[in-house]
């Protein structure tokens, strides 16, 4: 077995938490269960990992089922790496069945024809998802297995899910191979990006529940705003005004949880309006700023900043549209015309 | 150690400004927020300092501690203190509070003066403090690394050293980079042999606006980068941070039209800018900023962190910066 090959295993199994090899393994399939259970999976990882090297030199192991090992742990740890979106086009409506050995072949051969050294391997998942895992190399050296791209295809839709390498070079290369190989026009990269693949797919696959009308919403009689303290002299002021912002961020935000982003982007090249109390006179020229919010959980965050009093409710529409419009980046100028004060995001 | 008499508290005359660096000193008492500072019109550049000297101060970060007086501390015997200081931190590693695990390293110390950094002949010179290690497996021609450097300095703290007694040296400012554990051994040197205290200074939202916009006001000579605002909302179920970055060119057109008098920036004039930039914001966004925690503020001239962290961008605004520093220092200390 090639000794690249032998490092890169060793090192794929130092990346999965200890409790997990044995069952990552068992999915791989690599290795015969006889096998599997002559490893002691209960001592150092650097050991368990060494062990299953000896088994796989048994095995003779080479690059493809390694990385095969690869693709599995990315598919259960996929928030290790950073996604972007992409959406596919193709002008007419004809329905094609999906045929996925023909897209295998046309994708290989579409990169193949421009790259000699890529090793490329897929893998189709249930939910009619396709995991394909490149490994670039140049005209003069062997694919680096170090720096991969992954691509998350789910056939019956034009949605594509990039976790691209470092080499922003080869993206062209990529999305060409992706729409040759799945019969669309073109492709353009949609302006969401995060670590959450399952929230990235929430909201473009619509998955996340949405404050739709027809839902019906419990009489406000039995959602408590604030828990009701046991001794009656004690009121609560602006209570209706805290049910107020209850009940708007619910309509905005929807009741069910959102889908999990990191950040959201805004570039403004708005113009600048003072209050007219301050008596500040600006220029005619747009006031150019950049807005970067950043949270574990954004949108949940932004939900909570109008029931302790540090934002209106209803939230700005810049802020509450982004699953809706399945965007975390944005450019905003002032709309010209009849409504000077709204804003237009192109 | 004895506690530093209060006397009456002067303003600082008008005859001593006019030579300082362009951010004005505070007008009424420290520790409050001052009414106002003066400023001369132009920057002084290159006659207070050489830039060469000092640029290795820039683009490095530093974390802020305020000192109190230093009692029986001599200018002159630097030396001797860089010998002392040297046998300690060997005694210490001696000890075997080893400051770095599993590596054998000589620590050699310098202590020299940085004349130039000051605000006026009152102030006392800067004193730096530079740790390094040569490593003892090879003492020929092994390379000197630069492991640990820390400063005291003084700018326009004449507030301070005019009420203290004679045998006391005001450096109230001290500036460190390198590790944690270098930065305790050195202070706990200083604080045994002058009787000083080090405390971590850290930088209240209030001063951090008036940073903001002191520093878009200043010209500079290429690019300026953007002014940026960092907010942090820790106290939600999930923390949030907000990053507001303004075009410099539009945030200091913004900063001259606020600013109306001349020679001098009021607490007035700060709140008004920072209140155009929040209701810019809100009106795009529906969020008050006023109600979130000022932690971060950076532009061309230097970024400062609410912890007590600066970091030097242009060494033509060097000792100003310094100055307000210096004054926020004295401030904690009182």
């Amino acid at each position: 077995m090639d000794e690249t090959v032998a490092e890169y295993i060793r090192r794929t199994v130092l990346k999965i938490p200890r409790d997990e090899i044995k069952t990552m393994l068992q999915k791989w399939g690599f290795l015969s269960e006889m096998q599997l259970q002559t490893v002691n999976f209960h001592q150092l990882k650097e050991n368990i990992s060494q062990d299953v090297v000896q088994l796989c030199e048994e095995n003779s192991a080479d690059i493809k089922q390694a990385a095969v090992l690869d693709i599995i742990y990315n598919h259960i740890y996929p928030n290790k790496r950073m996604w972007s979106v992409y959406q596919m086009n193709k002008t007419g409506e004809e329905i094609e069945f999906f045929d996925f050995t023909d897209f295998k072949k046309k994708f290989k051969r579409r990169l193949r024809s421009a790259l000699k050294n890529v090793t490329i391997n897929f893998r189709e998942y249930e939910d009619n998802a396709i995991w394909i895992r490149i490994a670039w190399g140049t005209p003069y050296t062997k694919p680096n297995q170090y720096k991969t791209s992954y691509v998350v295809y789910h056939s019956q839709t034009p949605y594509v899910f990039l976790s691209a390498s470092v080499l922003r070079s080869n993206l062209p290369l990529l999305c060409q191979a992706l729409v040759v190989a799945s019969n669309y026009h073109d492709i353009r990269e949609v302006e969401l990006r995060s670590h959450s693949l399952n929230s990235l797919k929430d909201i473009v696959f619509k998955r996340y529940s949405q404050n739709f009308q027809t839902y019906c919403p419990r009489p406000l009689s039995e959602r408590k705003v604030a828990p009701e303290s046991a001794d009656v002299r004690i009121i609560q002021e602006n209570r209706n005004e805290k049910e107020r912002i209850q009940r708007v961020n619910r309509e905005v935000f929807g009741d069910g949880p959102q889908p999990k982003l990191e950040f959201a982007q805004y570039k403004l090249e708005t113009m600048f309006k003072s209050d007219p109390k301050m008596d500040v006179m600006y220029k005619k020229e747009p006031f150019r700023c950049l807005v970067k919010f950043s949270s574990p959980h954004l949108l949940e965050s932004l939900k909570s900043l109008a029931p302790v009093g540090m934002a209106d409710a209803p939230l700005s529409p810049l802020l509450t549209c982004i699953p809706h419009k399945a965007r975390n980046y944005f450019k905003i100028r002032e709309k010209k015309g009849f409504f000077p004060e709204s804003f237009v995001s192109p | 150690m004895e506690s530093v008499e209060g006397a009456a508290r002067t303003l600082p005359s008008i005859g001593r400004l006019s030579r300082g660096p362009p951010f004005g000193r505070a007008q009424g008492r420290f520790g409050l927020s001052p009414s106002g500072r003066l400023l001369p019109p132009a920057p002084r550049s290159q006659e207070n300092v050489d830039p060469q000297q000092t640029a290795f101060l820039l683009r490095k970060q530093w974390t802020l501690y305020s000192v109190t007086p230093l009692y029986r501390f001599s200018g002159a015997r630097l030396r001797d203190y860089g010998r002392l200081l040297g046998a300690f931190i060997a005694a210490e590693k001696q000890k075997g509070l080893a400051v770095e695990v599993g590596v054998e390293l000589d620590i050699k110390v310098a202590v020299s003066s940085l004349p130039d950094l000051r605000g006026s002949d009152q102030d006392q010179a800067a004193v730096l403090v530079q740790l390094s290690s040569r490593s003892s497996a090879s003492r020929k021609n092994s390379e000197e690394k630069l492991l640990w450097s820390g400063w005291f300095c003084c700018v326009s703290g004449d507030d301070l050293s005019e009420r203290v007694p004679e045998d006391f040296t005001c450096l109230p400012l001290f500036l460190a980079n390198g590790a944690e554990s270098y930065t305790s051994i050195v202070g706990s040197w200083f604080q045994k042999t002058f009787d000083c205290c080090f405390r971590r200074l850290a930088i209240s939202p209030l001063n951090l606006s008036w940073m903001a916009a002191m520093w878009t006001g200043c010209k500079v000579d290429k690019t300026a980068s953007a002014l940026e605002l960092v907010f942090s909302v820790p106290s939600l179920p999930q923390p949030l941070d907000i990053l507001y970055a303004i075009h410099p060119e539009d945030a200091k057109d913004l900063w001259d039209t606020v600013q109306k008098t001349p020679g001098e920036i009021t607490q007035e004039e700060v709140d008004v800018f920072m209140d155009c930039l929040y209701s810019h914001f809100h009106r795009h966004f529906k969020i008050r900023l006023s109600a979130t925690k000022l932690v971060k503020v950076s532009t061309a001239i230097a970024s400062a962190h609410c912890d007590g962290f600066i970091k030097f961008l242009q060494s033509q605004y060097l000792t100003g910066v310094l100055m307000l520093l210096t004054e926020l220092a004295i401030s904690q200390i009182q």
